[in-house]
């Protein structure tokens, strides 16, 4: 299983990005929530890993 | 599943704002009422702020910086014209927005219990722009 990383990115404005790594769960959600504090959201977007994760999860449960 | 986001700093948490400003060398006070500003000339401004700078760390000729606390819970900036033509401007409240943003991720991984992986400073034309890393247990 792949570390979980988180890496925020504090720009010369002040703004930031998250980016989160590793994760195979849900649980990006509420760590997403916890570094956001309380900031407008600008734009947001799963990752082609979370594609991957819920298409091996799909193959599993089709028995492939 | 992983997640990539942007996002827009919000100034809201007292705490995190009074950090950033002890750390640019300032000393603010705080009045959870609101205190008047004064000006150059030393007199009361019409103005009134939660967070105060006072003109004794500024400039000799500036004016008080207040930073008030708006209905939706952020926090304003109060500048004049001349502090602004004289360095305290967007670039320093950019500043001020960034070292809030660093302050406020580094509690929050604390309280999750992440582990520090490293923070990385990139010069830029505009600046700096910081990168900080976390681990999740």
């Amino acid at each position: 299983m792949s570390q979980k990383t988180i890496t925020i990115t504090i720009d010369e404005s002040g703004n930031s990005s998250i980016d989160l790594d590793g994760f195979a769960d849900n649980s990006c959600s509420w760590v997403f929530e916890d570094f956001r504090g309380g900031d407008k959201i600008r734009t947001e977007r799963k990752k082609n890993s979370f594609y991957s994760s819920k298409q091996t999860e799909d193959q599993v449960r089709a028995g492939h | 599943m992983s997640k990539y986001g942007t996002l827009e700093t919000e100034i809201k948490e007292q705490k995190y704002l009074i950090a950033a400003l002890a750390e640019m060398g300032y000393h603010p006070e705080v009045h959870p009422d609101g205190a008047p500003l004064i000006g150059y000339e030393g007199h009361e401004r019409p103005e009134r702020a939660h967070i105060i700078v006072r003109r004794r760390e500024l400039d000799s000729a500036s004016n008080d910086i207040g930073f008030a606390k708006t209905a939706d819970g952020r926090y304003a900036a109060q500048l004049s014209e001349y502090d602004q033509a004289i360095g305290f401007d967007q670039k320093w409240l950019n500043r001020i927005r960034q070292l809030y943003k660093e302050k406020q991720t580094i509690a929050a991984a604390k309280s999750k219990g992440c582990v520090f992986k490293g923070r990385e400073v990139v010069k830029t034309e505009q600046g700096e722009r910081i990168q900080l890393r976390f681990a999740v247990r």
